[in-house]
């Protein structure tokens, strides 16, 4: 009896604990996302008092839709590019951050400090280094007599372009979190296997890079949700342009809502991104979390 | 030997990461998410009926209006100056808010803040936006409000302010209007010998290439131009309307037609095989300011930029023909009222709309930022006078107005989307070096959707 109402208690106190964070939870988080999967059945002019009821039609459009083979080949590319380099440029950041120099916490700081930049920001002043004429980036080129790239009209070196940005506004980042997980490899197994003859190379894949495991898992699903909603160095670089040629899936989401207006396809492609999202950290959960190894 | 604690910060559980997934997937979603509509009906109430039937000498104006502008051509100070006249001379206070960056961001803001209570009461409606505030109800006719103001509206040059006309009534006023202008560098005109004018036709143009590019830095060329959205299909209605073509007749599509096609080689030749043409990174102006192309298209707004940016002497002339004559679109921007503000509201904004375009405003604005006066009275004013005389570079577009301009084709500027995507096709030809039939061809049909889904069904 009394261990019930203890529990009975303790079901109060953490609703009313909780209860304000749930509450807006549900107010800003999935309110919003039942009214995208409604909004995704509607053909809705953004903007206007009436809209139609057109049911799947907006899916239908989606996957029959002339653009939506390279919005996916884009948003592919750029993805894994983008996944792929920042763990492992990361992790060789990490790696050099974690040897004992001088300076180095002075390095861990400019290392990190391009992540808490504004990538609208970011963007905007990548674009003057990358600009074919005038850009800092020609010029460098220039000096190993390599003729810079027309960065921003000629395919694929808009999309390259946004991606070296987005890899150098979040290398600090991954290293940063790579930096706690290889301080937290236990020095005593990095001694056994030195004493057992192991040389820094196999030390780091023997050793170093299994018990890092954990922290890549955590990256990749962070990483792959970061990078596949990708908005704001696109808006400022490309405008999902020349072409098309750098519209992903979150751009062409605004772009059919804002620009184009239809706010009702906009929520399906919205609808089809997040349960893609879904499916992909799904199949990580699943299998690549038992590749994982615990210290 | 030194121990290190076994595990720290970063080993996240399972169920954490779970709780992060599902919160990140999730932000995918709320993007779109916002006030939703009501569901059914085919097309939207008369926005007019609201504002037609008000007997505006029974309203007493409100005291405090906002204005949501992205303060075109620099304007900023401008806008806040003619405020505080305003409010000085009337006692309604003006909030004027900067509510983007440029034209689309302000349009994109005000239809996601549709059917809420953060609206404004005067909102910049520019060229390719006003009509699809219209079709959504989401501004008034302004007819009835302005004659009862007594605003002269006929005053008004008469082809900006028939921009805004639809099922008789007009739908904004022209605010910050501009038109394409040919700019070219006088100084290497004069090197190469030739006259001190632009080219009458593009064939001219031509004639004048090998001058030119003698003149010309080793990578420059005669002329350059930026494509790019709200601007490639905007200048390139005067080298289609050169060849005869068009983009649309009313909202039936004439990409297809000889001429429009010729429109479309004649754009891919002058980037392609003359080699006349070179495309800008970024702007077109920043080329033409360093020297880097003797001429460009530009907007009369950055008239007062360029002058003050080049180093050389800036010249302006009208437009180049074509074979079929060509002229010269407009452009630039209008304000207009929201439809659901309370006729109180209305009012004071309209009484700021016909102060803010004035013909002694109109002046001031054109003076500092280079756009045409909206009024014919401003025109002739004296402050306009003496700027003409002192820099008659801001002349050219007020007579080009006058003598040359178009009204632009409606599939660039009443279908939504189609702006975009006519740039698309432009980029194709030149950057891809695409067959134009081809191009236009690709972009048809998403026209078409977009005007049977976003257009037809609320007319």
């Amino acid at each position: 009896m009394l261990g019930a109402r203890r529990r009975r208690r303790a079901l109060w106190w953490a609703l009313l604990l909780a209860g304000p964070n749930l509450l807006l939870l549900v107010t800003f988080t999935y309110r919003p996302l039942l009214e995208s999967l409604y909004l995704s059945t509607l053909q809705w002019n953004l903007g206007s008092p009436d809209a139609r009821f057109v049911g799947l039609g907006n899916y239908a459009e989606w996957f029959t839709a002339p653009t939506t083979g390279r919005i996916v080949t884009t948003t592919l590319v750029f993805t894994v590019a983008t996944v792929g380099g920042a763990l492992v440029l990361g992790l060789a950041l990490a790696l050099l951050l974690d040897r004992k120099v001088a300076g180095r916490s002075v390095a861990r700081t400019v290392a990190f400090a391009p992540y808490v930049l504004s990538g609208f920001a970011v963007g905007i002043l990548w674009l003057f280094i990358f600009d074919p004429r005038y850009g800092l980036l020609q010029e460098v080129l220039g000096w190993v007599g390599v003729a810079s790239p027309q960065w921003y009209s000629d395919r694929p070196w808009p999309l390259v372009m946004v991606i070296v940005v987005y890899l150098w506004k979040n290398l600090g980042y991954v290293a940063l979190i790579y930096l706690a997980g290889l301080q937290a490899v236990p020095q005593d197994l990095r001694d056994a296997a030195a004493l057992d003859g192991a040389g820094r190379v196999r030390t780091l894949r023997s050793i170093v890079l299994p018990l890092l495991t954990p922290t890549t898992f955590f990256l990749l699903v962070t990483m792959l949700l970061a990078s596949m909603q990708t908005f704001d160095i696109i808006k400022a670089m490309t405008q999902g342009g020349p072409l098309g040629s750098t519209t992903t899936l979150m751009y062409a989401i605004y772009e059919e809502s804002f620009v184009n207006g239809r706010a009702g396809y906009a929520s399906a492609v919205a609808t089809v991104l997040f349960i893609t999202l879904l499916a992909v950290t799904a199949v990580q959960m699943r299998y690549v979390q038992r590749k994982v190894h615990y210290v | 030997m030194s121990h290190r604690p076994a595990r720290t910060t970063v080993q996240p559980s399972r169920r954490a990461l779970r709780s992060a997934v599902a919160l990140g997937a999730v932000a995918a979603l709320t993007l779109t998410a916002c006030a939703g509509p009501s569901v059914g009906v085919g097309s939207s109430d008369d926005p007019s009926a609201d504002a037609t039937d008000v007997d505006w000498s029974q309203v007493e104006p409100a005291s405090e209006i906002t204005f949501w502008s992205n303060h075109p051509g620099q304007s900023r100070e401008v806008e806040q100056a003619i405020i505080a006249e305003f409010e000085h001379e009337t006692g309604i206070s003006v909030d004027l808010v900067t509510a983007g960056a440029n034209y689309d961001e302000v349009a994109q803001r005000f239809q996601a803040a549709a059917q809420t209570s953060e609206l404004p009461d005067v909102v910049i409606a520019s060229d390719v936006w006003w009509f699809r505030y219209f079709l959504n109800g989401q501004i008034m006719p302004l007819d009835g409000v302005l004659e009862h103001l007594d605003a002269q509206a006929e005053d008004f040059q008469p082809a900006l302010y028939a921009d805004y006309e639809y099922d008789d009534q007009h739908w904004a006023v022209p605010y910050a209007r501009s038109t394409p202008l040919f700019y070219y560098n006088r100084d290497l005109w004069d090197a190469a010998g030739l006259p001190d004018r632009g080219p009458e036709t593009w064939d001219e143009l031509a004639d004048w290439d090998e001058k030119l590019r003698a003149e010309v830095p080793q990578d420059g060329s005669t002329f350059g131009l930026s494509t790019g959205p709200s601007w490639g299909a905007w200048w390139f209605e005067n080298m289609i309307w050169g060849q005869g073509g068009a983009y649309s007749d009313g909202f039936d599509l004439t990409l297809d037609t000889p001429e429009s096609i010729a429109g479309g080689e004649f754009l891919g030749d002058l980037f392609g095989e003359s080699g006349i043409a070179t495309l800008s990174a970024d702007d077109a102006m920043v080329d033409f300011s360093s020297g880097l192309i003797a001429s460009t298209i530009g907007s009369t707004g950055s008239l007062t930029g360029a002058l003050e940016a080049a180093s050389f002497e800036v010249g302006t002339a009208y437009l180049p023909d074509g074979p079929a004559g060509g002229g010269t679109p407009t452009g630039g921007t209008g304000v207009a009222i929201p439809s659901s503000r309370s006729p109180e509201q209305q009012l004071a904004a309209a009484m700021f709309v016909q102060f803010l375009t004035d013909t002694e405003r109109t002046a001031t604005f054109s003076e500092s930022t280079g756009y045409v006066p909206v009024r014919t009275s401003a025109v002739e004013s004296e402050t306009m006078q003496k700027i003409y005389e002192s820099t008659p570079q801001f002349r050219t577009a007020v007579d080009q107005l006058a003598e040359k301009a178009r009204p632009q084709d409606d599939a660039r500027v009443f279908i939504p989307g189609a702006d975009a995507l006519l740039n698309e096709a432009l980029e194709m030809i030149i950057l891809e070096g695409q067959d134009p039939a081809t191009a236009f061809e690709t972009i048809t049909p998403r026209i078409e959707t977009a005007y049977s889904e976003n257009v037809e069904p609320y007319l």
